[in-house]
């Protein structure tokens, strides 16, 4: 190393301990730079992912950002600034707008700013080893349960082969003679028992299957993209109908395009603040990948999430329908969901905690005419402008009013006509 | 011996239904009669590629300019910054001492709320001040003076198109409901304002 190299590396080091030392003295206050970030920056800027505006981590390396008055006069005048500088402009044609003026900035609030978000920039400590590994063990109970009754089952079986050893010892003691046992196969009482439980059995069987054609209760396809209800739906709280909203307005509870898809996820672009996926196998799921699948069918350039609109779109994301009802039979969601006020969770179960949707009811006729036969109608009382389509009942609501009747069912208003399901 | 014999069968069976039960169900099973089970009639969800096939022209969208039964007409502008700039001066069609708020509120509830609150404050579920999944702070309609400056159409514009990293809701809402969703939330903005100008005066 020549002398000057070294010269040059001493200038470098000393200058960047300055820096350092200046920073320090100038009391950057990250958890204030936190709180304006959050109020004035975090719409656009996140400190590690691209959104409306660039990510802010190492922005001091980038164009002259390290002066901090640079930054000032770009924050409270971008329009000003920009004119002269052809970096900025650089990134108002990257990212499709210009950044919005905060006058009210001053330069302390930007070197608070800055201080939050290289804190907020450090990668993460690893988590300690051990924590999140905990494996929730789903079919536990009943292999439990098969173990303990495996054991007893032995248990009886050496207790029934001492039992007869000791019998045999007692009566060869006593002398009395075991006349020799007639082998089971041939024991009328044992072939007869053996038979009935067959018949009963395989008659069961035989009902249960016949019943079970066309039914698919616990039907839980493999979908295209792991999506998981228990973390839309249920850690975060989105509404069935922001998704499915056709419910109140149609025959079905239409599967959401990809764009709905995209509202969000144009801007998640990756699962890290949930708990670990597993599928129904017990296989781990890479949340981020499923994510990215969605990315393959929306034509979406993670890098550029401003380039993208619904025109890009590629293809439609084929989940496989999993609640089937005959052809024979007419169900519509607007009817039920709007008239009748039944919740989702009435008829798909716990959809918010399921990883991946199954069906809970059996969708048999039978259950379907069980909830007709409880259901109370639900007469909509607060609106001005009622519930028209069970105006012509209004007699039963005055009956009710005068107490002549305490409820009314489904099927006093029809609900048991074969056409309001087949036709 | 057929104690022992019954025992076994018995322990048997017992670890097959086990097992079975165990399984994931990831066929749909067979029908009784397909021919009444599945339609031939093409339903909402079946693959139009047999159309396609049959050379009969079918994209699923309405025609363009045509207003659906009893729907509001359609908005004029396009999604592009001159249409973002001319969005202001749309006014609200509705009469808007008229809208229900409640149904206002239910609807902004379901697809605006997850986002930017309950209260209109920028803290719904999904960004948890900070804490949740989603990345960028939404705005606070209440508060930020770029929310309650913004003209009525210029909200609408952005509803329907959405705006920066928001996506858009012309698919989800119909257009009543997204001018539902502007008066709910001006009438909100109104209510914000009202006691922090009583206090100033």
């Amino acid at each position: 190393m020549s002398t000057k190299q070294f010269s040059t590396h001493l200038i470098f080091f000393l200058s960047s301990f300055l820096f350092f030392s200046v920073t320090i003295s100038n009391a950057q206050d990250a958890g204030a730079g936190k709180t304006i970030f959050m109020s004035k920056c975090a719409s656009c800027h996140n400190v590690l992912k691209k959104g409306t505006g660039p990510a802010l981590a190492g922005l001091e390396e980038r164009h002259k950002w390290a002066d901090h008055k640079e930054l000032l006069a770009w924050i409270n005048n971008p329009a000003a600034y920009m004119a002269k500088d052809p970096y900025t402009q650089g990134l108002k044609a990257e990212y499709g707008s210009m950044m919005t003026a905060f006058a009210d900035v001053t330069l302390q609030d930007v070197d608070n700013i800055v201080a939050y978000v290289n804190e907020a920039a450090k990668p993460a400590p690893a988590p300690a080893a051990g924590s999140g590994e905990v494996v929730e063990e789903g079919g536990g109970n009943s292999i439990f349960f098969g173990v303990i009754s495996l054991l007893l089952g032995v248990i009886a079986l050496i207790l029934m082969q001492v039992n007869s050893n000791l019998r045999k010892l007692s009566d060869q003691a006593e002398g009395v003679k075991t006349p020799a046992g007639i082998p089971f196969w041939r024991n009328k009482t044992y072939i007869t028992l053996i038979s009935i439980c067959l018949f009963v059995f395989g008659g069961y069987m035989v009902a249960k299957g016949a019943i079970g054609l066309g039914r698919q209760k616990d039907y839980q396809p493999v979908q295209p993209i792991y999506y998981s209800h228990k973390v839309h739906a249920g850690i975060n709280q989105i509404n069935c109908l922001y998704c499915h909203g056709s419910a109140e307005q149609s025959k079905h509870a239409a599967i959401p395009s990809v764009n709905t898809c995209m509202n969000c996820h144009k801007a998640i672009q990756a699962y890290e603040k949930g708990p670990k996926l597993f599928d129904e196998e017990g296989n781990e799921i890479d949340g981020t990948a499923e994510i990215q699948k969605l990315y393959e069918y929306a034509g979406f350039d993670p890098d550029q999430p401003n380039k993208w609109d619904p025109s890009m779109i590629k293809k439609p994301i084929e989940w496989v329908k999993i609640h089937n009802l005959p052809d024979h039979v007419y169900f519509s969601h607007a009817q039920h969901v709007n008239a009748g006020k039944v919740q989702c969770q009435s008829c798909h179960g716990a959809i918010n905690e399921m990883g991946e949707v199954k069906q809970v009811a059996d969708l048999s006729m039978g259950w379907c005419i069980n909830c007709h036969r409880e259901s109370n109608v639900q007469f909509n009382y607060d609106s001005t402008k009622g519930n028209k389509f069970y105006s012509i009942y209004e007699k039963f609501h005055n009956d009710l009013k005068a107490g002549k009747m305490d409820s009314i069912k489904v099927k006093d208003i029809g609900g048991l006509e074969c056409q309001k399901c087949h036709y | 011996m057929m104690k022992k014999a019954l025992i076994l069968t018995s322990m048997i069976g017992l670890l097959v239904v086990t097992i079975g039960c165990n399984e994931v169900r990831r066929d749909t099973g067979k029908v009784y009669m397909p021919d009444m089970s599945y339609s031939r009639a093409l339903e909402t969800y079946s693959s139009t590629e047999a159309l396609t096939q049959a050379g009969i022209h079918y994209n699923a969208r309405p025609v363009e300019g045509t207003v659906a039964r009893g729907a509001m007409g359609s908005y004029p502008f396009k999604n592009d910054s001159a249409g973002y700039a001319r969005s202001a001066v749309v006014k609200n069609p509705l009469d808007v001492a008229a809208v229900d708020m409640k149904e206002a509120g239910r609807i902004y509830l379901i697809n605006c709320g997850i986002c930017h609150g309950t209260k209109l404050d920028g803290n719904g579920p999904l960004w948890k001040g900070g804490d949740g999944p989603y990345p960028a702070a939404p705005r606070n309609l209440v508060t930020d003076p770029i929310a309650t400056t913004m003209a009525e159409g210029t909200m609408f514009h952005s509803i329907t198109y959405g705006k920066n990293l928001m996506g858009g809701y012309g698919s989800q809402l119909s257009t009543k409901q997204r001018w539902e969703i502007v008066a709910y939330i001006k009438a909100k903005q109104a209510e914000a304002a009202a006691p922090a100008t009583a206090a100033v005066n």
